[in-house]
């Protein structure tokens, strides 16, 4: 019966509509990620032609100082981010997991950052942290706290500028959040009450154990998110400073489109594409050990 | 479904895309009109550009010129694609920093002959074609230069009238520039921070090589291609970080990191600033009316005499591959020359086409400064410059401003690094880039 209906079916239907997007994927995504492994070789600059140079651009990467700092700065930003994102995450969501007046406003309120342009971000935050003029100098000032340099003292911009990314994404974690919230069922948490469990007994024991499925994705997304923050260390410092906040991403950026060293940034790039690659794997290999699907 | 139907499905999605490929090739016509590609890097001066070329195609018929604006930061990506494939535009923007790199690999028409024999010479400030000459590193003139863009003093009128100080003039040493930036510097609200610094600078290549050239100075041995800082060169670099450190006459970097850079000067909060000419714009538009200004020349150092001037010029080049070198050098003189308007080049930027710098336009009576005569002055100097390939990269600039030399510099005046080791680890950062570019 079934097999009559969809006779106008035919095995090589769907690759003709999966056509334009499939031509647009070979040429724009994976054309690239072969192209540039190839140029990782050379020493090509756009405007000569390539030369080939072995692992030229590589030995020089792992022989630099520089390249060290900036793997050590990649790390530090990915570890602030991912913690502080599936934090506050989870705090904004649990806040806003309430039937209370006006969630609405504050959800669209808190999911606003997230929206805005990462230059707008950092202009802002450059002038909120702003010695002498910033608000939250002049706020500290005034309960007898002597500001730091939040963004010009090299031991603080790092961890600075990665807490304004988690302040900006934070909102979009919490969506993610409230909805593995909203779909843990009332009856679970309302049969732990009834057997004696406090509020934060039934949190940890209830709550965040089913939600589990959620943290991973949270993890999973965060983490390769986290390395892409470009935009916000153009906006605030790029780089600096003494080459505090430059991040692998960055450095990739410089290379490629300021000192027009396409051979060395791609050697960069594949060295960022192991090491997301690395952590990602790292979490699927983990998540048995504590991820639940099942109530 | 039949399969004509499904190939018909499949070409409607398709079509739009084909159509895009097909318009292309089809300007192909048979008419004996010259069609030259200009590509410029300014999208502010679009409309001005295209009058321009207006004026150019009804005093040239024959000639059409397709303009094609680029966004400064795309620019020179896009151009060098371009470079690679052998598809320069016949005509286009310069910057002086990539003279030599671009010549040198041949991607320069050279105009040598066209220079000598088909340019009026007493037009032009022909020491800019000559600066034009040195940054390639060759014999030849690889571009035409159209504007000059140098570096002067910018000092708040109001600040020294208060202070008591005269204005600097051309007899200014550093000592005196000294004393001022100490007098100038002021806590006015009296809450223990200072409101109005004397002096405003960082690692910056205007703020630092300005001081080097002052004193005569240099920071790469030329012959040899390497970061060699002269005693002169060491002397500047000295006498400028000590005003953050002892002298208290000028901020740390970190002190100043909401400000856009060029925004300290005019904003007030500090009285004297130097960096390049076309800072006359931006104060402008930042300070208004709110602040009284005015330029002067660099203060000279102890081993300087005041001859020498760090500028550069802007330029125009031309394609080796272009079909249409008459056309294309015709087109280049009226666009650097007769056809160029003071609308056209940024207050503060000197244009290499005499009679337009020697008109009452160029001095902008009415404007702040009222002192733009110096300028033409300077136009007229020797001039130096801190180019070399991969200067961006050694440098610190744009963005990568925060590294290179400019971070050792912007380290000593955190007191993140000390004096001696910032200058090793310079020597070391600076070399590795100049090794790789000149073996």
């Amino acid at each position: 019966m079934k097999q009559k209906q969809l006779s106008w079916y035919k095995k090589q239907d769907p690759w003709i509509f999966l056509f334009p997007t499939i031509v647009g994927l070979v040429f724009f995504r994976v054309g690239p990620i072969i192209v540039s492994f190839l140029i990782s070789f050379t020493d090509w600059d756009i405007l000569r032609d390539a030369r080939f140079l072995g692992l030229e651009n590589y030995k020089e990467l792992f022989l630099s100082s520089a390249f060290y700092q900036v793997f050590r700065n990649t790390l530090t930003f990915s570890f602030i981010y991912v913690c502080g994102v599936t934090i506050f995450g989870l705090l904004l969501a649990l806040l806003l997991n309430q039937k209370l007046k006006g969630m609405k406003f504050f959800r669209s309120a808190f999911y606003t950052p997230v929206v805005t342009s990462a230059v707008a971000v950092g202009i802002i935050w450059s002038w909120i942290l702003s010695p002498k003029y910033g608000i939250l100098t002049i706020l500290l000032n005034k309960i007898g706290i002597v500001s730091p340099y939040w963004l010009g003292d090299p031991s603080l911009a790092l961890t600075t500028v990665a807490l304004i990314q988690v302040w900006k994404m934070s909102g979009y974690y919490m969506i993610i959040f409230l909805a593995g919230l909203q779909n843990i069922p009332e009856s679970l948490r309302e049969a732990a009450r009834i057997d004696g469990a406090g509020k934060l007994k039934t949190f940890f024991k209830i709550t965040l154990p089913l939600l589990t499925p959620t943290t991973f994705f949270v993890l999973s997304i965060s983490i390769i998110d986290s390395f892409k923050n470009f935009e916000l260390i153009y906006a605030i410092t790029r780089g600096g400073p003494q080459n505090s906040t430059n991040t692998l991403v960055y450095d990739v950026y410089l290379n490629a489109f300021v000192y027009y060293r396409m051979g060395y940034s791609s050697a960069l790039a594949y060295i960022l594409l192991a090491v997301v690659g690395l952590l990602t794997a790292f979490n699927f290999y983990g998540k048995k050990r504590w991820v639940q699907y099942q109530y | 479904m039949k399969i004509t139907a499904k190939i018909l499905i499949a070409l409607l999605i398709l079509l739009p895309a084909t159509a895009l490929f097909a318009n292309g090739s089809q300007d192909s016509g048979a008419s004996e009109e010259v069609v030259l590609q200009y590509w410029s890097w300014d999208p502010e001066l679009k409309s001005r550009n295209e009058t321009m070329i207006e004026k150019f195609e009804i005093a040239n018929p024959g000639i059409k010129v397709e303009l094609t604006t680029i966004e400064p930061k795309e620019y020179w990506t896009k151009i060098r694609i371009m470079a690679n494939q052998k598809k320069l535009p016949d005509v286009f923007n310069l910057s002086a920093g990539y003279l030599e790199e671009w010549s040198q690999n041949g991607l320069l028409f050279d105009l040598s002959s066209f220079i000598e024999s088909d340019l009026n010479k007493n037009d032009f400030y022909m020491n800019l074609f000559d600066a034009v000459k040195d940054l390639s590193g060759t014999d030849s003139y690889y571009a035409f230069p159209y504007a000059l863009v140098t570096t002067c003093l910018y000092y708040n009128k109001d600040a020294f009238d208060e202070a008591g100080i005269s204005y600097p003039d051309s007899n200014w040493t550093w000592d005196d520039f000294r004393d001022a930036a100490i007098k100038l510097t002021k806590d006015i609200d009296r809450d223990g921070s200072i409101d109005q610094w004397g002096y405003w600078f960082y690692g910056r290549y205007a703020h630092i090589e300005s001081w080097v050239y002052s004193n005569n100075g240099s920071l790469i041995n030329r012959d040899a291609m390497k970061y060699a800082p002269d005693s002169n060169a060491l002397e500047a670099i000295s006498f400028l970080t000590d005003l953050v450190l002892k002298d208290k006459a000028a901020p740390s970097k970190k002190e100043m990191s909401a400000f856009r850079q060029q925004d300290v000067f005019p904003q007030g909060a500090a009285a004297m600033f130097v960096d390049g000419s076309w800072n006359i714009d931006n104060n402008r538009s930042v300070a208004g009316d709110s602040i009284n200004w005015g330029i002067a020349e660099l203060p000279k150092g102890p081993n300087g005499d005041g001859s020498l001037t760090y500028g550069w010029p802007d330029s125009l080049a031309i394609s080796p591959n272009t079909q249409h070198a008459d056309a294309a050098w015709k087109f280049t003189r009226f666009a650097a020359g007769e056809g160029l308007s003071m609308d056209m080049v940024m207050a503060g930027k000197i244009p290499s086409y005499r009679p337009l710098t020697e008109s009452e336009a160029f001095l902008d009576k009415g404007q702040q400064p009222d002192n733009k005569e110096l300028l033409i002055a300077q136009a007229g100097e020797e001039m130096r410059t801190s180019f070399t390939l991969s200067w961006g990269e050694w440098r610190g600039y744009g963005a990568a401003e925060s590294l290179g030399f400019n971070g050792v510099i912007d380290g000593i005046i955190d007191s993140e690094l000390n004096y001696a080791e910032a200058l090793e680890l310079a020597e070391k950062n600076v070399n590795t880039v100049l090794d790789r570019n000149y073996k």
